[in-house]
């Protein structure tokens, strides 16, 4: 049926693995740059108006959300997306070449991005910082995507869809719109003929704006932040483990509930701004309800291991991946608590938030590429995984460092908005801002330290992958399943 | 301006209602063909594990190839 | 019926469209010819304003600092009255922030002056022991860009009829007439600074990033 020299082809989903550890370890050594720079201000001074926070900043959540998150997304998708198919890409060579057109323009908007924003070019909106001429290049990498992906659906040759690839259309399509509508903006240049060239005027003004870019804001972090990464392990913990998911049914519904639930709960970043009553109310009741539908997929993760709980002990891989869903419980937990009304009079603008992104993205996304990958090299390379022990340092290191990241940040959070509020006898402020400040002093170098474990353990993932391409021992066949490691 | 907000609230309520109808019947559906017997739900769980290239489709699309197997 | 739609990503997808798209018409749309409604006084930023916000943007003062207010008494002795819709009218972008690790900044320039912003920029701690946030030195010596500044004015003007050059509101004008008027507050607020190579370079008709900042904190009320 199938030709009997054809098999997959792993060279796109290679490059964006290469891509994905290369921006996880630029992305999070400025982060823990920035995380220092909050206890020890002088580490400001390093590299001139190219080393302060505030320029770093957009440097660290961007590199990491779309430099490491979305190249191990890519990685994951040209992976998976064959093997559910049952095609091979190089089947056809317009599909495989429209994927690597799409990692190489993609290469050069990443670049263009941490110029951009090292020189000061933003249009200052969280997630959506790229100028005009980046945001095209954007849409053109995105259409490329959509293309490889309805590509590979066309040419498939098995006819029901798995799950995973229910998540990438809806990844595809989410992100598609959302970006589309937030970035809607009119280049000044083409208008008066003054000015540079690259400077844009937002669409919107004021409240309107801050509605779009939350609507956007929060919806990019459920589109890629989660809906790729549930594609992510709706593959690699059955396959790593053997065991088929635990309901095939249960998948279909957290499916649509996430679906129809997630878009509406934007609204809770907004809550006591002036943004309508109403919708700050829906922004709520919706956050508490997604529960359901995220709480959906992580039992039914859970639920696949049942029976096979010795596999957590043994395998390191299978370690990643179970934390992460748990990650991914208390982060879905604790996104719909921060939304209470009440809740979130005290949380909003303080370190807590910054707790809450973080035990997600650390624990959920960077655990799951961090599964992935080194589940796809010996597959990639036919080589055993280089050193098992040395995963398993890294899974403790890195799983410490979370704990001491989202510990130190929840309670100087509450701290600082418990200060911010609390009153003397008469009802006079308490105390004033730089008293609210220096007291977080011990969180954030807990917090620094904890980043810093984490990175460590990037280096030592990095360390691994490479030892494992050069030196692991070669493999006869695939394996079916687990995979194997060296000691 | 009333009109729009009127307008929006109705929307909102019976699109939402009509999507719970929709997702509820869905679970209902779900479970009873599956007990009836119409449809193994379960066993597209096992697309994940068994993917190689050469291994059999579940349900293969219709193609030349196949048709002409027939 | 259902299982359909598995095998039919078409389908699938324009339903997965349908069902997420339908959150954002409801909840965006309706509401914003209402919003974008100036509250009475709110008046558009002069260029120089306006030169000094895109300087604000540049260095991402918006990571640390909000320009929201919440209605809460704790907010409002705190920073003033709390924040309205038709306030922000002429913010485009909005830079309510998401994050204080610094103060809010939306009434700033009802408690802060000239002189007080020139010491803190330049090196925060001198006025504010303990202070985390880094010195922006860079910003006395880089020229703002007054140009691009007018170009954005001249857009919001043209294309979203913001209203410049209405009775009682600032003054755009052709390009030679804003780059003037724009000098001239430029020195107005040179004039109250002690930085002696801001003050060459204002006399010299240069306008540093910070001279454009201050002026744009200040109009924050």
């Amino acid at each position: 049926m199938v030709n009997a020299a054809m098999e997959y082809d792993y060279t796109v989903s290679k490059w964006f693995a290469y891509l994905s550890i290369i921006f996880g370890i630029i992305g999070m050594v400025v982060g823990v740059l920035i995380a220092f720079q909050m206890a020890y201000p002088e580490l400001n001074n390093l590299f001139g108006q190219y080393g302060t926070f505030s320029r770093l900043r957009p440097i660290h959540t961007n590199v990491v959300a779309f430099g490491f998150t979305l190249s191990g997304i890519w990685a994951a998708f040209y992976y998976i997306s064959q093997r559910v198919l049952k095609v091979s890409i190089r089947e056809n060579s317009v599909v495989h070449g429209i994927a690597k057109l799409h990692f190489f323009l993609y290469v050069i908007l990443a670049a263009g991005l941490v110029v951009s924003l090292l020189l000061g070019i933003t249009t200052s909106k969280e997630y959506a910082e790229m100028e005009w001429p980046l945001d095209i290049l954007t849409v053109v990498v995105w259409i490329l995507f959509g293309l490889a992906l309805f590509g590979l659906i066309g040419m498939r040759r098995e006819k029901t869809l798995y799950i995973s690839m229910w998540y990438f259309i809806a990844f595809f399509l989410g992100v598609a719109m959302l970006y589309l509508f937030n970035n809607m903006e009119v280049p000044t240049y083409f208008v008066t003929g003054m000015g540079k060239w690259y400077h844009s005027v937002s669409m919107y003004a004021g409240t309107n704006d801050a509605l779009v870019q939350w609507w956007y804001g929060h919806n990019a972090v459920a589109f890629v932040f989660t809906v790729p990464i549930v594609a992510m392990i709706y593959y690699f913990l059955p396959k790593e483990s053997g065991q088929p998911v635990y309901s095939y049914k249960l998948s279909l519904l957290s499916f649509w509930g996430l679906m129809f639930v997630y878009l509406w709960a934007g609204g809770h970043h907004l809550i006591y701004s002036t943004v309508p009553d109403w919708m700050q109310t829906m922004g709520s009741i919706f956050s508490v309800i997604l529960i359901l539908p995220s709480w959906g997929s992580a039992i039914n993760m859970l639920l696949t291991m049942k029976g096979e709980w010795n596999q957590l002990k043994e395998s390191p891989l299978i370690k990643f991946m179970v934390l992460a869903s748990t990650f991914y419980m208390l982060s879905t937990l604790e996104g719909p608590i921060q939304a209470i009304k009440s809740v979130n009079a005290l949380a909003h603008f303080t370190d807590w938030i910054i707790g809450h992104v973080h035990d997600g993205t650390l624990g959920w996304v960077a655990f799951m590429i961090i599964a992935a990958t080194l589940h796809m090299a010996p597959r990639y390379y036919k080589r055993e995984i280089y050193s098992k022990k040395l995963m398993e340092m890294q899974f403790w290191l890195q799983t410490t460092g979370i704990v001491l990241y989202f510990s130190s940040m929840w309670i100087a959070g509450i701290t600082q908005g418990m200060m911010w509020r609390a009153v003397d006898q008469y009802g006079n402020l308490a105390y004033s801002f730089i008293d609210t400040v220096t007291v977080l002093h011990p969180y954030y170098t807990i917090r620094a330290i904890g980043g810093l474990l984490f990175v460590i353990g990037l280096f030592m993932w990095a360390y691994n992958y490479v030892k494992t391409m050069q030196s692991g021992k070669i493999l006869e066949k695939e394996p079916a399943f687990a995979s194997p490691m060296g000691a | 301006m009333e009109n729009i907000r009127e307008l929006q609230a109705y929307a909102y309520f019976f699109f939402t209602l009509f999507l719970v109808v929709i997702l509820y019947s869905y679970i209902v559906h779900l479970y009873r063909s599956e007990k009836k017997g119409t449809r193994d739900y379960e066993q597209y769980g096992k697309l994940a594990l068994d993917d190689e290239l050469d291994s059999k489709p579940i349900e293969p699309q219709e193609t030349k190839e196949n048709k002409e197997q027939k | 019926m259902f299982h359909w739609l598995e095998k039919r990503p078409f389908f699938f997808a324009v339903g997965v469209f349908l069902v997420i798209a339908f959150a954002g018409l409801i909840e965006i749309i309706p509401d914003f010819a209402q919003a974008s409604r100036p509250v009475v006084g709110t008046k558009p930023y002069t260029v120089l304003q306006l030169a000094g916000r895109h300087v604000y943007i540049k260095d991402s003062c918006n990571a640390c600092h909000s320009q929201l207010i919440r209605p809460f008494k704790s907010e409002t002795d705190r920073y003033g009255p709390y924040s309205l819709s038709g306030e922000y009218a002429y913010d485009r972008p909005f830079l309510w922030g998401s994050k204080r690790t610094g103060p809010d900044l939306m009434r700033v320039g009802e408690y802060r002056t000239t002189d007080w912003h020139e010491n803190h920029m330049w090196e925060p701690s001198s006025v504010v022991p303990g202070s985390i946030m880094p010195a922006y030195k860079h910003m006395f010596t880089q020229n703002a860009d007054i140009e691009t500044a007018y170009a954005e004015a001249l857009t919001v003007k043209k294309v979203f009829n913001v209203p410049y050059d209405k009775p009682g509101m600032p003054k755009l004008g052709e390009w030679e007439e804003a780059k003037k008027q724009a000098m001239e507050e430029a020195r107005k607020i040179a004039s109250e600074m002690k930085n002696q190579d801001v003050k060459d370079a204002v006399a010299n008709g240069e306008i540093p990033e910070i001279v454009a900042l201050i002026a744009y904190l200040n109009s924050l009320r």
